[in-house]
């Protein structure tokens, strides 16, 4: 089968979508509205008549130049199982440079190795072992590495995440596996540490709610942003202003009141920590977290998780996704500290195929390759 | 006397006792002239050794290795229509077979049901191997077909220290196969490339194939010699040899041991690729243009030049005036390639 590619409306798009168990939340047409300084399209894919595949590409323009670079985050969703992926890929290129694009970028919603909490646990203890990969995984997808084998072999070039996160997508999460799972078997599989404060914010009274964020719950996100605010301020990074969340909250939550959720734990009325929760089929993410300085002690964080947990059990997710780890198990790396936090829900370190160019204009890409280099 | 390789065995022995522990899953490979010492010998070595198994070159090697090994035996050439594997069913079950293109496997599996094999993917080398497509393709059908899959061969370049990344991609291509197998036959690793592996892959078995860094790793342990036969002093202009050469200067005329049937002055093409090897080829060419060739063998402290083109079991060396002139039955050392040469006699300590 050799499909042809062209646009289709954000119905179309999203159609195809509600037809998979599992796709990115980057890979929505609402994404594409939060992303307001790129132009746009959804993609499909066209085996005859039929739509078998989608993409949302966001164009990222070069400056003062009308060329782009087409990236498509954490997609497109195809048959990533095909030992033929030249087929679909070919079509994508020759569309995208039609469009104006020097290049592509992609991240394939395809998994490669896997590793338990056990075994990260472990090797955050040997002092042999550095970083996920020096790690036996304990399960190769053949899928996702044949992915890798054919998009060498295609000319694609993999984008390095090796040190810290890159600038794109990361390659590597953190996810806690939820299919035939109950809510019993989750919290059976958490470390103790997880187990007790759990428990103990249900015994202080921490009371989770949950909120669309919008409309007449705007005040809501406005909480939420406060307290991130302020997380920002004590953990040294650069918040994203309420703006981008209301965007976030109006497009996603337009879209499918499921896609996006405010979690608010409450202890005698004070906000202890916020979260986002994105849904897209059987995919659930905890995407941006705030907690306050004060009143740690009644763990607040950990009962906003259970409770994110618990409703991705409810609607019947297969995954509950925590996101970006650094693939570093070097106890002195800064970021050891956030992969051993997430350890605790006893899920799984999960290495995704990564992300991939192509160039379209090599000259162009060669200067904009120069020019990310140079910015990093 | 003779053209003869010594070992000191001591050295030996304890050089390929460090190998094989450092080297888990080794395969000894024999094949070819044993790299000098024989396959029969190398056979008892790796089975004293306590190989598994060994791997030949060619299925016509067999006869010589299986009554001396007792393990299994994977020939390294890959097995194809035209080929004799042998009929003796008891040695059948001992053979692996070394399959690289997808439509040899079914007519191997109809000549010998229930054979025993591995898939051989292709490497920058080029040499043999199917692509990772034509493994993907043919992996799905591996029960139907029956056999034993004893897991995917790779045959790397010489590159010391830089496989990992063409290792690393290879391995890609064989989870991506989803077989039934998980051990992986390849060969010219580094120890630390070995070691990284093993880390990352210990859900993988690994074989590592050696033979060079295995029998001829420990160079000091061997001796190569050659016996002088004969003296004569020349004066220049005299005349000499099959093809009535004239002396170019006063000195000596030894006729020693080792010809053109050992493969002594037999040259291969030279595997390096430097501008200083060149230039050093072409000053060599120069010389072999007036007739003079550097022979491999040493007096006095030098390697000493070829009188004439090698005999068949005997060469002629010129001695210039001046170098100490050694005495029939003398013994000369000797610098060959082992893989390229029949010795008389191998004496093992």
């Amino acid at each position: 089968m050799t499909p042809t590619v062209r646009t289709i409306s954000p119905e179309e798009h999203l159609a195809h979508l509600s037809s998979l168990r599992s796709a990115s939340f980057l890979q929505t047409p609402a994404w594409g509205e939060v992303k307001t300084e790129w132009r746009h399209e959804s993609l499909g894919w066209f085996d005859g008549d039929r739509l078998v595949g989608s993409g949302l590409v966001l164009y990222r323009q070069l400056p003062r130049l009308k060329r782009y670079l087409a990236y498509l985050p954490e997609g497109p969703d195809l048959d990533w199982t095909s030992d033929r992926l030249a087929d679909q890929l070919a079509p994508l290129a020759e569309h995208l440079r039609a469009q104006g694009a020097f290049g592509v970028r992609m991240g394939p919603p395809v998994v490669t190795r896997r590793w338990s909490a056990a075994q990260v646990k472990e090797g955050l203890a040997d002092p042999a072992v550095r970083r996920l990969g020096d790690l036996t995984p304990t399960v190769r997808e053949p899928v996702g590495a044949r992915v890798v084998s054919q998009l060498t072999t295609l000319g694609w070039r993999p984008q390095g995440s090796d040190e810290g996160f890159a600038a794109g997508q990361p390659q590597y999460v953190f996810q806690v596996p939820l299919a035939g799972r109950s809510e019993a078997d989750v919290l059976a599989g958490m470390n103790q540490l997880w187990r007790r404060n759990i428990k103990k914010a249900d015994k202080a009274g921490v009371e989770v709610t949950t909120s669309t964020g919008r409309g007449d719950d705007e005040g809501d996100l406005k909480a939420f942003h406060d307290l991130y605010v302020h997380t920002a301020e004590r953990d040294h990074f650069t918040p994203r202003g309420l703006a981008y969340f209301r965007t976030m909250a109006d497009a996603l939550g337009t879209e499918d009141p499921d896609r996006f959720r405010l979690h608010l734990a409450r202890h005698e009325g004070d906000l202890v920590a916020a979260t986002i929760a994105v849904r897209v089929g059987a995919h659930a993410w905890y995407s941006y977290g705030a907690s306050s300085t004060e009143k740690r002690d009644v763990r607040g964080s950990n009962a906003v998780q259970w409770a994110m947990l618990r409703e991705a059990i409810a609607a019947g997710a297969d995954v509950y996704d925590l996101r970006g780890i650094t693939p570093t198990l070097d106890p002195e790396d800064s970021h050891a500290g956030l992969i051993q936090f997430k350890v605790g829900t006893g899920g799984e370190a999960v290495e995704y195929a990564g992300e991939w160019d192509l160039p379209l204009n090599r000259a162009l890409y060669a200067a904009f390759d120069l020019y990310m280099k140079r910015r990093a | 006397m003779s053209l003869e390789l010594s070992v000191d065995g001591e050295r030996w022995r304890t050089h390929l006792r460090a190998v094989a522990e450092r080297t888990p899953g080794l395969v000894p490979v024999l094949k070819g002239n044993g790299y000098g010492f024989g396959l029969h010998r190398l056979a008892r070595r790796a089975g004293w050794l306590g190989a598994s198994t060994v791997a030949v070159g060619l299925y016509e090697e067999l006869p010589e290795v299986a009554p001396r090994f007792p393990g299994d035996l994977l020939v390294l050439t890959p097995w194809r229509p035209f080929h004799e594997d042998p009929a003796d069913p008891a040695l059948a079950k001992r053979v692996v077979h070394t399959v690289s293109r997808p439509e040899d496997l079914p007519a191997l599996l109809e000549r010998r049901p229930g054979a025993r094999f591995v898939l051989e993917l292709a490497t920058s080398m080029r040499r043999h191997g199917m692509t990772a497509a034509e493994l993907w393709a043919l992996a799905p059908d591996l029960r139907r077909l029956g056999g034993r899959l004893e897991g995917v061969a790779l045959h790397l370049p010489l590159a010391h220290g830089g496989h990992l990344a063409e290792v690393e991609r290879l391995l890609t291509d064989v989870v991506a196969a989803d077989l039934p197998s998980r051990t992986v036959w390849v060969s010219h690793l580094t120890d630390a490339e070995r070691d990284r592996l093993r880390a990352a892959y210990a859900d993988l078995e690994l074989r590592p194939r050696t033979g060079t860094d295995l029998w001829l790793g420990d160079r000091g342990a061997l001796r190569v010699t050659s016996t002088v036969l004969d003296v004569h002093p020349l004066r220049r202009g005299d005349p000499y040899g099959y093809r009535g050469r004239t002396a170019p200067r006063d000195g000596h005329l030894l006729v020693v041991s080792g010809g053109t049937a050992h493969g002594i002055g037999l040259e291969a093409p030279q595997g390096q690729l430097g501008l200083k090897d060149r230039a050093r080829s072409v000053a060599k060419g120069g010389l072999d243009a007036a007739g003079l060739s550097r022979s491999p063998f040493w007096v006095d402290g030098k390697q000493r030049w070829f009188a004439e083109p090698p005999h068949m079991q005997a060469s002629m060396l010129l001695l210039p005036q001046g170098a100490g002139v050694p005495e029939v039955g003398d013994r000369l050392d000797a610098r060959v390639r082992y893989t390229a040469t029949a010795f008389d006699r191998v004496v093992v300590s």
